[in-house]
């Protein structure tokens, strides 16, 4: 599908003036309410952008500014825009291209989809270069069309995924796995080799596993040890350690092509909280269960 | 005669790759097993209606037994008082756990003593920072001991007992006072071996007195069902003859009446981890390959030999069995040895003019078995068990760590059963 079809030249605007960001939503609300029938519109559909907005941060360092709103019982998608010659400042990211997008409660493929067109379109400063240009809303669409900017029908991995994410070499020590863990607060990163050729994964529980003895796992339980030395043995051989003693190798991972129903069985299925993904056998991303229940359940 | 020339590479090869464990032994005994049928030596049926199933529902409900008991934390209790009560003093410790891990094992099995009871061993002596190895190995050899002195207690004597009419209280009459015996000059040994050496400072002993075991006790209410369901499982083996009930009815319905009454939500979890498929799979193998040589003819042409070579005599045949057995059983896994023992025996008796007379023969094979798996490090599933828990931990025990040790008590093991095989029996 081409972007161009969302779109109506009637809900694009150039603008000149020098004005804040509410006032651009009411403007694009104007617009869109003007001859779309909305479950809400007017004021109270502008307080339920702004309400949303306050939950989750909508611009983008490429300058563009994504707010949306999902409705329930709209059954259809709608794109107003707004070209700024005088950037807004959205909490300090400059944003001269905002985009409001009113969508069913129960797509959020279109949704997603529309927003990765945009995103890769934003960073494109060329073809920015080119919509800037532009004179009015027929012009905008026109080009667009005429860039053949495509929206995809199908969401991949790739297109919610972490890209180049914090990954750790098999000859690192627990000492350097335990601070990059607790400097990016994460429990779980991939393992690979100088050429970013994907290993393996090694998480937090591995690496306590190493502070208690093998035959304390064999115990029924142990509520009535008070005051075992807590992991003597991961302190005492932190700096010896080598990630490749503890890390798992026969790891699943996804394609970036792998659909996002896939990605949640695997986790389900294997109870994982994140995946890497590799592609032909280099790592190139990670996806978490909670990037799944934030861009694409509640996005 | 070249089917039982089959019969008997199968059994050789299976045998071969069960000691060597070049493979994994439920696998080898089952790809045996089929391998026998598929090479026509037995059909599928005659395969089939030799394997064991009293053995083989003894063996699931008592691991289901087992599973539910676990569960109440009994066996951590039994432990930690152990070593409470010894005060933390190594030779006291080693002696107790001796004991405990030899009753334990009587009525529960020595494999599963050895898995609850080592990695507790193992706490103990870290915590004392004193080497585990000692105890390990008095450990398993108790559980031998204690598993040759019942029926339930060892792989060997549950398949003698199926095999025979004798029942759970001719075990306790024929084998528990020996075994007792055995286990009495056993402490002795011990205490000839390790009074010296184990020191242990103030410090940590304090540490161990210090475990609170009130904690450990999960449920009451399931404990004394628990309790119960053995008490009554025990007295139903007991009274086996009268109530006419065999063995895998008794631990079936007490393995089932504790997972209804304790375990029924998590009965998959159950079946998936703590019933022992390797170990049934096994057993299942054994029977089918034996069954080829049964079958072929091998063994009564083995039998036949050794009523020659013993002139009939029992005392004789029983001595030879004891050593035999003994000896066997320390160079390989005691279940294979007796799953092919076992047939012969039945032919030597029927070839025995007194039938009677076949009895000493068969608590000649259960001492020779059970014991003499102690005898080397591979000798007894319980071994194999214990060791691979103690080297996944670092301590590594060697052929000749346990070797060294085990053997002395074996000896002594022997000779004993051979007196009392002896002076009860020919005198």
């Amino acid at each position: 599908m081409y972007l161009a079809s969302f779109l109506d030249a009637r809900d694009i605007c150039i603008e000149q003036r020098v004005l804040s960001k509410q006032q651009v939503y009411q403007m694009l609300v104007d617009r869109i309410c003007a001859h779309h029938q909305l479950p809400s519109c007017g004021t109270k559909l502008l307080e339920l952008i702004l309400q949303r907005e306050e939950e989750a941060p909508v611009a983008y360092a490429s300058g563009i500014a994504i707010p949306h709103i999902r409705m329930e019982g709209f059954e259809d998608t709608v794109v107003a825009m707004a070209f700024l010659q005088n950037p807004i400042d959205y909490e300090g990211t400059k944003i001269s291209w905002i985009v409001l997008i009113i969508t069913d409660k129960t797509s959020s493929k279109t949704y997603l989809n529309i927003v990765a067109a945009l995103l890769k379109l934003s960073k494109d400063s060329e073809a920015m270069a080119n919509l800037a240009a532009a004179h009015d809303g027929h012009s905008v669409v026109h080009r667009l069309k005429e860039m053949a900017v495509m929206v995809k029908k199908d969401l991949f991995i790739s297109d919610i995924m972490i890209v180049d994410p914090v990954s750790i070499q098999p000859g690192a020590t627990l000492k350097e796995l335990n601070t990059l863990m607790s400097q990016y607060g994460i429990a779980g990163l991939p393992v690979v080799d100088q050429n970013l050729n994907y290993l393996g994964e090694v998480n937090i529980l591995d690496l306590l596993k190493v502070g208690i003895p093998d035959y304390l796992m064999m115990l029924d339980n142990l509520n009535f040890l008070m005051s075992f030395e807590p992991l003597e043995k991961l302190f005492e051989n932190e700096n010896e350690i080598k990630v490749s003693e503890i890390m798992s190798r026969d790891e699943i991972y996804l394609r970036p092509e792998a659909s996002i129903i896939e990605a949640v069985f695997e986790m389900i299925l294997h109870k994982k909280r994140y995946m890497s993904v590799v592609k032909e056998g280099k790592l190139v991303g990670l996806v978490t269960a909670m990037d799944v229940l934030r861009k694409v359940i509640t996005a | 005669m070249i089917l039982m020339l089959i019969a008997l590479a199968v059994f050789a090869i299976t045998y071969f790759l069960i000691i060597t464990e070049w493979i994994n032994k439920m696998l080898a005994a089952l790809v045996g097993g089929f391998v026998v049928i598929l090479l026509r030596v037995v059909n599928q049926h005659t395969a089939f209606a030799a394997i064991d199933w009293n053995v083989i529902f003894f063996l699931i409900g008592m691991m289901l037994v087992i599973s539910v008991v676990r569960e109440t934390g009994i066996f951590m209790l039994i432990a930690i008082k152990t070593a409470k009560l010894a005060k933390g003093k190594p030779l006291n410790i080693m002696i107790l756990m001796f004991l405990a891990t030899g009753i334990i094992s009587a009525l529960m099995g020595s494999v599963t003593t050895i898995m609850i009871l080592v990695p507790i061993v193992l706490l103990i002596a870290g915590e004392l920072k004193i080497p585990p190895a000692p105890f390990i190995i008095t450990m398993v050899i108790a559980s031998n001991m204690g598993g040759a002195a019942t029926m339930i207690g060892d792989p060997p004597n549950i398949m003698i007992g199926s095999a025979t009419d004798f029942s759970f209280l001719d075990f306790i009459i024929n084998l528990t006072p020996p075994v007792l015996a055995i286990m009495a000059s056993s402490l002795g040994l011990i205490w000839l071996i390790y009074r010296k050496g184990m020191k242990v400072s103030n410090e940590r002993r304090a540490k161990l007195m210090e475990y609170s075991e009130t904690n450990l006790i999960r449920s009451k209410k399931l404990l004394l069902a628990s309790l119960l369901v053995i008490l009554l499982m025990l007295l139903a083996l007991t009274l086996q003859v009268p109530l006419q009930l065999e063995t895998a009815t008794i631990s079936m319905a007490a393995g089932l009446s504790l997972v209804l009454i304790g375990s029924r939500k998590k009965v998959e979890k159950i079946l998936v981890n703590d019933i022992d498929w390797i170990t049934i799979f096994f057993f299942i193998g054994l029977f089918m390959i034996v069954e080829g040589l049964v079958a072929t003819g091998f063994i009564d042409l083995l039998a036949n030999s050794v009523t020659t070579l013993t002139g009939g005599n029992a005392k004789y045949t029983s001595l030879v069995i004891l050593w035999l057995s003994g000896i066997f059983s320390a160079i390989i896994d005691n279940v294979p040895f007796v799953a092919a023992m076992i047939p012969m025996l039945e032919k030597l008796g029927a070839s025995m003019p007194d039938p009677s007379q076949v009895h000493p023969l068969w608590w000649s094979l259960a001492l020779g078995t059970c014991l003499g798996g102690n005898g080397t490090l591979i000798g007894a599933s319980a071994n194999i068990v214990a060791v691979g828990i103690a080297n996944r931990n670092g301590f590594k025990i060697s052929f000749k760590d346990y070797t060294r040790i085990g053997a002395v008590f074996t000896l002594n093991s022997i000779i004993l059963s051979t007196l009392y095989i002896w002076l009860r029996y020919y005198l």
